[in-house]
């Protein structure tokens, strides 16, 4: 199954960088030495198994829009699976970028109905902390405003290469891709029961992109009956108190997609391949290892007494399912 | 009268906690906007290096601590500070560091600075280390680096001579805060300033014939500096994945933290043992970190916490590592008391408890 992704937005909004990132590994630091995008490059990304993502990374200088909009209109919003359109939080022209943005979702709406839209604030890390939740709910206002004018909903994300904000922005639109991704959590919830792991996460292999997780798993020996958690009255709390208590950082997906990204990369100065990570850390035991040929997994486990090697003997023996699982299951339709 | 005496010779501006522990002193110098305070935050504070271009210019002098295997005392200084309006003795600093940027075209007047403050300095307290930092080669391709970095060393070693001071001995890095450069070079500084540390080198020597690592570090793992390193040469592709590694695992862990879940791992101590001594033999081995990264060709990295700071870092093969990890922690327990050992040594020795 091949899905064709635009990757749009005006010349110098981070298109080139943020596909050099997520499909290349290559470091935020040195996006400064991109050039400035020839007309359209294509890349395929073989993302999972069947699913192959087939990326236009559309140059954004004016001429190039032009044509775009003109003599290769067809050529260019025909078979769009989905449309990612880039603007520069930083950018001062706006309403120049606006116009363009309106003349593309008018060209997709007539030749691919069906894409997804996703509208990426990027560069947030140039507004001041304090002022991007206000500054991105403004901006996501007159976008959301923009899109449903021309008939097409859209989803907006603040991003940023310096940060995990892009990697949570991917993972969204490449769950938009993905059939069925409900089966898998399905499979990886028996999986973290198997493991009394807390959760486990499945990872793309190349992006690191979240795939799938497990639901979350509450471990018995810390449960209310243990003692472990007393109310401020002494009482024991009830289940869902202690289940708030469990809950994990809210951000964690995409800070390890970054993290282990980070890693990968300088793994590869060393002209070495990451291959593996197991952690026994206060706050848990983590494995990181190969599920199958396209995919990794974590699993994260809080009970003291189980050993990183039985996790990793509980992963060995569930990659044939999951490798049988990825080709039929889940990429046939 | 005697408390407003008192203040006014107070040095101008300080975080510095009067503690009674006698602090290694590291003197930061450079021109204005060469990177000093960004050095300093990216080091110490955590910053990451994107975020040091909003950072305020230092208007006075600012003193920092920060506590590894020795205790420490930064001073970052403006960059209009000159020998005479320094207003301390050269002998009072353990190193002396100077930041020159490589990127400033003008680099005249900074090495007009940097050679009076090299002569001041070794006029008064010869003995004491002189560094200098050739700052923001990141700006540069390597070539271009290179022939930058030759020219300005080439320029500092002619002005000295022309001075007839060509007899004052400068060590001059390659450094940038946005890669392990900086971390490397400011690890070296560190280094001369510890006083045991043949004896820690020994230690991971020992470790390393024993485990079979073909490298060990010893990490700070809060500014990842390495404090000691065996005696085999630092590559700089493995300097950096350690650096990178102990970074990841920092972030990793909140992540994952759970209020309820976490403390019920690490066995809560109960309040009657503060009494009792701490090694009471009942008491089970307290808790400590430890990772292992593998890489695909056949070796692997790995990370166990040393002292509530420090970590080892060793590479070793991963058949070793998979084969034999009883020894490995043997070991490890072995470094680890030998570690903790110096350490109670260099605070005792400087008036610390
Ligand atoms: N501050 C900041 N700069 C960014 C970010 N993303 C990209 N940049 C910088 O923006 C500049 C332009 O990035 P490119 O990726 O080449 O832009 P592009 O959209 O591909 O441009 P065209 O190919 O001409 O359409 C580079 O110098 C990047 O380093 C970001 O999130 N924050
Ligand atoms: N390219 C580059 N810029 C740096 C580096 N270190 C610092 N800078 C920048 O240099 C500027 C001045 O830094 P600052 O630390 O305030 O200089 P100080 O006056 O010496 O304390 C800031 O904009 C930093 O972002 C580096 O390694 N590379
Ligand atoms: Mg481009």
């Amino acid at each position: 199954m091949k899905k064709k992704v635009l990757l749009m937005g005006a010349s110098g909004s981070g298109k080139t960088s943020m596909r050099s990132l997520i499909f290349s590994n290559n470091p935020a630091s040195l996006t400064s030495r991109l050039g400035a995008t020839i007309d359209v490059e294509q890349n395929h990304v073989r993302f999972l198994g069947d699913l192959i993502l087939n990326l236009w990374d559309c140059g954004g200088q004016d001429a190039f829009m032009d044509t775009y909009l003109s003599t290769q209109r067809a050529t260019i919003f025909q078979h769009v699976g989905v449309l990612i359109y880039v603007f520069d939080v930083g950018a001062h022209e706006r309403t120049q970028d606006l116009s363009y943005f309106r003349d593309c979702l008018d060209a997709l709406r007539k030749y691919s109905p069906d894409a997804r839209v996703f509208l990426l604030l990027h560069k947030m890390d140039l507004v001041a902390l304090s002022d991007r939740p206000a500054m991105l709910a403004r901006r996501r206002e007159e976008l959301e405003g923009e899109s449903s004018g021309q008939g097409v909903s859209a989803t907006v994300f603040g991003t940023s290469i310096y940060d995990e904000s892009l990697y949570k922005a991917w993972s969204r639109i490449v769950h938009a891709i993905i059939p069925n991704a409900a089966v898998l959590t399905k499979h990886l919830t028996t999986f973290a029961e198997a493991c009394s792991a807390t959760e486990v996460i499945l990872f793309e292999r190349t992006t690191f992109l979240v795939i799938a997780t497990s639901s979350l798993q509450f471990p018995p020996f810390a449960s209310p009956k243990n003692g472990a958690v007393v109310g401020n009255g002494g009482e024991l709390t009830t289940p869902s108190a202690a289940e708030t208590l469990h809950a994990l950082d809210g951000t964690r997906y995409e800070r390890t997609s970054e993290l282990i990204k980070a890693l990968k990369h300088s793994c590869s100065r060393l002209r070495e391949e990451f291959s593996a990570l197991e952690m026994e850390l206060p706050e848990c035991t983590a494995v990181l290892s190969e599920m199958t040929r396209n995919t990794y997994v974590l699993v994260i486990v809080h009970d003291p007494t189980i050993e990183t090697a039985a996790i990793r003997i509980n992963i060995r023996l569930a990659r044939s399912k999951f490798e049988e699982l990825q080709s039929d299951t889940i990429f046939t339709r | 009268m005697a408390p407003a005496v008192a203040t006014a010779a107070a040095p101008p501006s300080t975080n510095v906690k009067p503690d009674s522990l006698q602090r290694s002193k590291i003197l930061l110098l450079g021109q204005r906007r060469s990177g000093k305070t960004s050095i300093h935050r990216v080091l110490f504070d955590n910053t990451a290096p994107n975020e040091t271009f909003y950072l305020e210019p230092t208007t006075r002098i600012e003193k920092h601590i920060y506590d590894t295997v020795i205790p420490l005392e930064i001073w970052d200084c403006p960059g209009s500070t000159s020998p005479e309006s320094l207003g301390t003795p050269f002998s009072e600093f353990a190193v002396i560091v100077f930041v020159i940027d490589i990127s400033n075209p003008m680099y005249q007047q900074a090495i007009k600075q940097l050679v009076d403050f090299a002569i001041a300095a070794y006029e008064e307290s010869p003995e004491t280390p002189f560094e200098v930092f050739v700052h923001k080669v990141d700006v540069y391709s390597d070539d271009y680096k290179l022939e930058n970095f030759k020219q300005i060393t080439q320029r500092v070693n002619d002005e000295l001579f022309d001075l007839q001071m060509e007899h004052i001995q400068l060590n001059f890095q390659a450094t940038s805060c946005y890669d392990h450069t900086i971390y490397d070079a400011f690890s070296r500084v560190i280094q001369k300033l510890i006083e045991a540390l043949p004896y820690i080198e020994d230690l991971l020597n020992v470790f390393c014939a024993n485990a079979q690592a073909s490298k060990a570090f010893l990490f700070d793992i809060r500014s990842r500096l390495y404090v000691a390193t065996d005696a085999s040469p630092v590559d700089a592709g493995t300097h950096s994945l350690c650096c990178d590694y102990i970074k990841m695992l920092t972030a990793f862990r909140p992540l994952y933290a759970s209020a309820i879940a976490t403390p019920a791992r690490i066995t809560p101590p109960s309040r009657s043992s503060s009494t009792l001594p701490s090694r009471a033999p009942s008491a089970p081995p307290p808790f400590s970190p430890s990772a292992a990264l593998a890489l695909a060709q056949g070796t692997t990295l790995t990370f166990h916490q040393a002292t509530p700071a420090l970590a080892l870092l060793a590479l070793l093969p991963s058949a070793v590592y998979e084969a034999r990890r009883g020894l490995l922690e043997y070991n490890v327990v072995f470094l680890r008391e030998g570690v903790q050992e110096i350490v109670n040594v260099e605070r005792e020795a400087r008036g610390g408890t």
